[in-house]
């Protein structure tokens, strides 16, 4: 269970990003985050794990203290939370493989993975986690040579090389066309299924109705919503996305 | 000429404007508002009245002269909105410009033509490359003679491979007249006479002492000709008084089929060897420098504080500096310090290296993804895991393209360091070319452009895999 | 067993690579005779060096001097000694004469206080041999001993001086030699940079035509003339500046004109590379829809060629000034003219201010250079 308590984010610069925001999100569940773009979404994903340190409030995993871990407490956690990012964050010009095998760094020493030496374990767990995502001929490939929607699954790979008991989404469809938009949340959905909680921000709405199993909305650094996707009615979508908002759809092609 | 301006119609008086363009040009122009054309008027006004004073000559003044009568008719001009075309200040500023650049350097094509043959005298020796030269057999005896005559000199005959040589009488005094009678030579073949000191300096002995005497054999091998002792022959004794054994070689030569590397080819190829590893060691130790100052100089790493705000502003200076000095003024003052040789050449390159590289490099840090780092902290990964692999992959291909791009200026820069005595094939190249050898200056020319344009070729190969 | 056999062979290549690279490296070592220790040795003097280098000759005073002089026979009655008048500003010695190897005090009194005096001799000969240097003290007098030495023994009855040089600044401060040369210097410099630019690219440019396969590759006459110029372009290119420089001094002789000469044609041959892969690099959209409109062959080349090279061109001419600044700052040093040829020789007479007031002059303007051609760049491309 991860508790959120009275979270807020105050930027050096003053920004305001995140106020005073509380929920809990249960195992198991695929809790989506919507809100218009400076909301406050990718603050928050990274105040969980702590990439970016919050200004008050804490964050609580399975009791846990994330917020008061020390460095090495921090590292110890980090690496059952996997995070999946809006431009990937692949290293390009490193092979499909390292950056794969790079997902294991909270479990290797330092010393080892420094000289780049991985156990026959590692590389075979590697393999098969390029496999489950679909691009396991490509794992001696550099990862430039990979389109966007392959190089979001070399990602999503690495993220399950950590062993994640949850998934932090940082908005992980936004650069791809509607299609791949799909593919990509389906593999999310499946590890769901599997039981790993997933903390997904999205941007377009069907995703939302499709995949979310609880939604929270933010606006302005603010929880305004928090409740189940068929809950957000027109109304509520004004309010979260403003008045001149038009829903706009992720893709025309229905779903089977 | 004129074409209206669009924006912002200027409603400042003609005639204060032109007044204040004829006190300063670009004045008038800034009153009516024109203030980025008004500081070009000015700067290119005060840049043309200093050159045209600097260089006393009366008829560049036209040039300012024209400048500032448009510059009057321009700020009227803009005064009343209109933007004159600058066409004939420009046209006056080039003229002056390259006539100024003509005079200052010198240009004089009949130069080109009037020394012509000094022009032939240098091209056509380069179609000789003094690279290889024939191989030879030589064959060669001698005999003693004492100078001056003591009281018992030995006999001036001996033995040598078959050839008896015979010199009468065994001793004399300068200039004194000897007969040389030898037998056992290759027949018909011209014969080299020297005279070896006791030190051992061979003397020619043709006109004058100065240039070498040859006699041809007959066609049993025998030779029998005069010689006179060169009145050197003592020069560098002791004592002159004092009889010691000098002697008498004859050499005869034969070509044999087959090359061999000459002597300036021998200094060619070395030169040229020198040339690579000054270009590789220089490169290396330079990349090496450049790594650690490269972190200094990126803004993204030492921007957040003013403490190393101002260290990335100093080094970010200090290499400028360094870079805009050539590495040849740095080899000068080091060959100073160090002494001749290449060690001075490395010094000044790698340090230049150092400057340039650590700019690139720099520029290549400010660049790097974010993105990636991130994803390494949220795995869990420490600092040197991070640097590993999110850092190290994305600056080595660009650092290593850059690097070897620097490698092949600095062969370049290896084949001339030698000029001021930094090392390399320049060091010998540029002695022959003072002393008008032009075969081997041409040699050496053949070898540069082999090595320069193989080795452009392998780096922009291995380079077009790296990026 | 497969795997085993395979990263056997691989430490071995890999082995092999790592002694290969070891052992250039261990040739280079020595092949540019790297001496770390003398470097340390020198580290003196080349603090000496790079303090001169830092202190950059700019600016004089204007000076009054003032010559104090006396006739000092060696030996003894060789000669007739001065006397001065007691009652300005002159120099005595404890003695009228002396023999060679004796020491002479020198004082001098009504002179200028706290300044200092240069003491020397003026040989019969005509020569200077400078002596000592003293400072007089607030009341203007100053004393010094003085060696007398073989050299200043009277010959043809002419008698060696003792002198006393003073040069009191007064008034502003005023450009010095140096500072005035190397204005000069550096003025030629940029021309040299300018003109062989200028002369390079209107070279360069009709030759890149020649050399780009695109426009040449048609026919087997235009691919040997592409295969030709562009072989000469890379050979040419191969030179350094300095190399031709050295060539062209000999031929027209020592001057700019030489390294003009020299830079155009490194200019020409590197722009002419440049430029024609420029022209290789153009879009043939526009050459067939211009072609398509039934314009000639001229009309395609102005219509369509030209707009889309001339940026690229001018990218390429801004980048060739910049170098050729930085080259022509060294052309001089082997006979090409310019700042380098007045560098080397202060360096080679130990002038190390002066040499320090030719790279700062270099180093701000190609500093101003850089900054003038970015900006340009800025607006043009
Ligand atoms: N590093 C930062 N420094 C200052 N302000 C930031 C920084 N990152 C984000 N912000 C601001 O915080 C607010 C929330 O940003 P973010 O969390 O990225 O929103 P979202 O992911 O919903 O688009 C925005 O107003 C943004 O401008
Ligand atoms: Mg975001």
């Amino acid at each position: 269970m991860l508790q959120i308590e009275h979270l807020t984010k105050v930027y050096p610069n003053g920004t305001v990003a995140l106020k005073d925001v509380t929920f809990t999100v249960q195992d198991g569940e695929f809790l989506v985050i919507i809100g218009l773009s400076g909301s406050g979404k990718s603050t928050l994903l990274r105040c969980i794990n702590r990439l970016i340190e919050p200004t008050e409030g804490r964050v609580l995993w399975d009791g846990a203290n994330i917020t008061r871990a020390s460095p090495a407490e921090l590292r110890q956690l980090r690496r059952h939370v996997g995070m999946v990012f809006q431009q990937f964050n692949v290293v390009k010009r490193s092979s499909v493989m390292t950056n794969v095998l790079s997902g294991r760094l909270g479990y290797v020493n330092s010393f080892s993975s420094v000289l780049g030496l991985w156990s026959k374990s590692d590389r075979e767990r590697a393999l098969k986690a390029l496999e489950r995502v679909g691009i396991a001929d490509k794992a001696d490939n550099r990862a430039d040579a990979l389109s966007g929607g392959q190089q979001q699954r070399v990602g999503i790979a690495r993220t399950l090389m950590q062993e994640p008991k949850l998934i932090l989404a940082d908005e992980p469809v936004a650069s791809l066309d509607p299609v791949l938009s799909h593919s990509i949340l389906r593999y999310l959905e499946q590890l769901n299924k599997e039981g790993i909680t997933v903390l997904c921000s999205l941007h377009f709405l069907d995703l939302v109705h499709r995949y979310a199993t609880r939604v929270i909305a933010l606006k302005e650094g603010v929880k305004v919503f928090e409740g189940l996707p068929k809950e957000i009615d027109r109304a509520k979508f004004k309010e979260i996305y403003g008045e001149e908002a038009q829903e706009v759809r992720a893709t025309t092609v229905e779903e089977g | 000429m004129a074409a209206r301006l669009s924006s912002n119609p200027s409603k400042r008086s003609s005639i204060t404007a032109g007044l204040l363009s004829l006190i300063l040009p670009g004045l008038g122009q800034i009153y009516a508002r024109q203030r980025y054309r008004g500081v070009i008027v000015l700067f290119g006004a005060f840049l043309a009245v200093l050159i045209a004073f600097w260089y006393g000559v009366p008829a560049w003044y036209a040039a300012p002269a024209v400048l500032w009568l448009w510059n009057v008719w321009d700020a009227v001009g803009a005064a009343r909105g209109k933007l004159r075309s600058a066409f004939l200040p420009l046209l006056a500023l080039l003229v002056m410009g390259y006539g100024i650049g003509w005079q200052v350097t010198g240009i004089d094509f009949s130069a080109l033509i009037r020394n012509l043959d000094r022009a032939t005298s240098i091209v056509i020796p380069m179609f000789h490359p003094d690279f290889f030269s024939g191989v030879e057999t030589t064959n060669s005896a001698w005999a003693p003679v004492e100078v001056p005559c003591g009281p018992n000199p030995p006999e001036a005959v001996n033995t040598v491979n078959g050839i008896h040589v015979a010199i009468s009488p065994n001793c004399g005094k300068l200039n004194q007249e000897l007969t040389v009678q030898a037998s056992g030579l290759w027949p018909d073949t011209p014969t080299n006479i020297q005279w070896a000191t006791p030190i051992g300096d061979i003397l020619p002995l043709g006109k004058g002492f100065i240039t070498d005497l040859y006699v041809t054999t007959d066609a049993q091998g025998n030779l029998d000709t005069t010689i006179h002792i060169p009145p050197s022959a003592l020069s560098a004794a002791p004592d002159p008084t004092l009889p010691l054994e000098h002697r008498i070689y004859l050499v005869q030569s034969r070509p044999r089929p087959g090359f061999q590397l000459s002597e300036n080819g021998g200094y060619v190829v070395q030169g040229i060897i020198q040339t690579i590893f000054l270009a590789l060691i220089s490169t290396t130790f330079g990349a090496l420098g450049a790594i650690p100052i490269s972190f200094l100089a990126a803004r993204n790493l030492m921007g957040g504080h003013p403490l190393t705000l101002s260290i990335y502003v100093i080094v970010r200076t200090l290499l400028n500096i360094l870079r805009s000095i050539e590495p040849l003024i740095i080899a000068i003052i080091f060959v100073v310090i160090v002494g001749l040789g290449p060690f001075a050449g490395a010094i000044a390159i790698t340090l230049h290296t150092i400057a340039a590289l650590g700019k690139l490099y720099s520029e290549v840090i400010e660049g790097i993804d974010p993105g990636p780092l991130e994803a390494i902290r949220a795995v869990g990964g420490n600092w040197i895991q991070m640097v590993r692999y999110a850092v190290i992959p994305q600056i080595v291909p660009p650092f290593a393209s850059f690097t070897l791009f620097r490698w092949d200026i600095n062969v370049r820069t290896s084949t001339i360091i030698g000029f001021v005595g930094g090392g390399g094939i320049g060091f010998y190249l540029y002695q022959w070319i003072i002393k008008g050898d032009f075969e081997a200056v041409s040699s050496s020319f053949i070898a540069i452009a082999v090595i320069v344009v193989t080795l452009d070729f392998v780096s922009a190969r291995v380079r077009a895999r790296l990026v | 067993m497969d795997a085993r056999r395979f990263n056997l062979r691989r430490w071995f290549v890999t082995g092999f690579l790592l002694l290969l690279v070891a052992a250039a490296y261990g040739i280079g070592y020595r092949e540019t005779e790297i001496n770390p220790v003398k470097l340390i040795t020198s580290l003196g003097k080349s603090q000496a060096i790079l303090n001169d280098l830092l202190h950059p000759d700019l600016f004089t005073h204007q000076t009054h001097d003032t010559t104090l002089d006396i006739v000092f026979p060696v030996p003894c009655g060789s000669a007739q000694p001065t006397q001065l008048p007691d009652n300005q500003a002159h120099i005595f010695a404890n003695v009228a004469c002396a023999n060679p190897g004796d020491t002479v005090s020198v004082s001098g009194t009504g002179m200028q206080p706290d300044t200092d005096v240069k003491i020397q001799w003026l040989l019969p000969n005509g020569n200077a041999l400078f002596s000592k240097l003293a400072r007089t003290d607030a009341h203007g007098n100053f004393t010094a001993q003085v060696q007398v030495r073989p050299i200043n023994t009277t010959t043809g009855g002419i008698p060696s001086h003792l002198q006393a040089l003073t040069a009191v600044p007064f008034g502003g401060l005023l450009p010095s030699q140096a500072l005035k040369d190397v204005i000069n210097n550096i003025i030629v410099t940029v021309f040299i940079a300018l003109l062989a630019t200028t002369a390079g690219t209107i070279i360069a440019a009709p030759i890149s035509f020649l050399a780009a396969r695109n426009i040449m590759g048609h026919s087997r006459l235009g691919t040997s003339i592409y295969v030709i110029v562009r072989s000469i372009l890379n050979i040419t290119r191969s030179y350094d500046s300095l190399v031709l420089a050295t060539v062209f001094a000999l031929w027209v002789g020592f001057g700019a004109f030489a390294g003009v000469l020299a830079l155009t044609v490194i200019t020409m041959a590197s722009l002419g590379k440049l430029f024609s892969e420029a022209v290789e690099s153009i879009d043939p959209g526009p050459l067939e829809a211009v072609s398509a409109t039934g314009a000639r062959p001229i009309q395609v080349v102005v219509f369509s060629v030209v707009p889309q090279i001339i940026p690229d061109f001018i990218s390429y001419i801004i980048y060739h000034w910049d170098i050729n600044v930085r080259i022509s700052t060294i052309l001089g040093f082997v006979g090409g003219g310019g700042i380098g040829f007045y560098l080397s020789q202060r360096i080679n007479v130990l002038e190390y201010q002066k040499a320090g007031t030719a790279i700062w002059a270099i180093v701000l303007v190609v500093w101003a250079m850089d900054f003038f051609s970015a900006e340009v760049r800025k607006r043009y491309t």
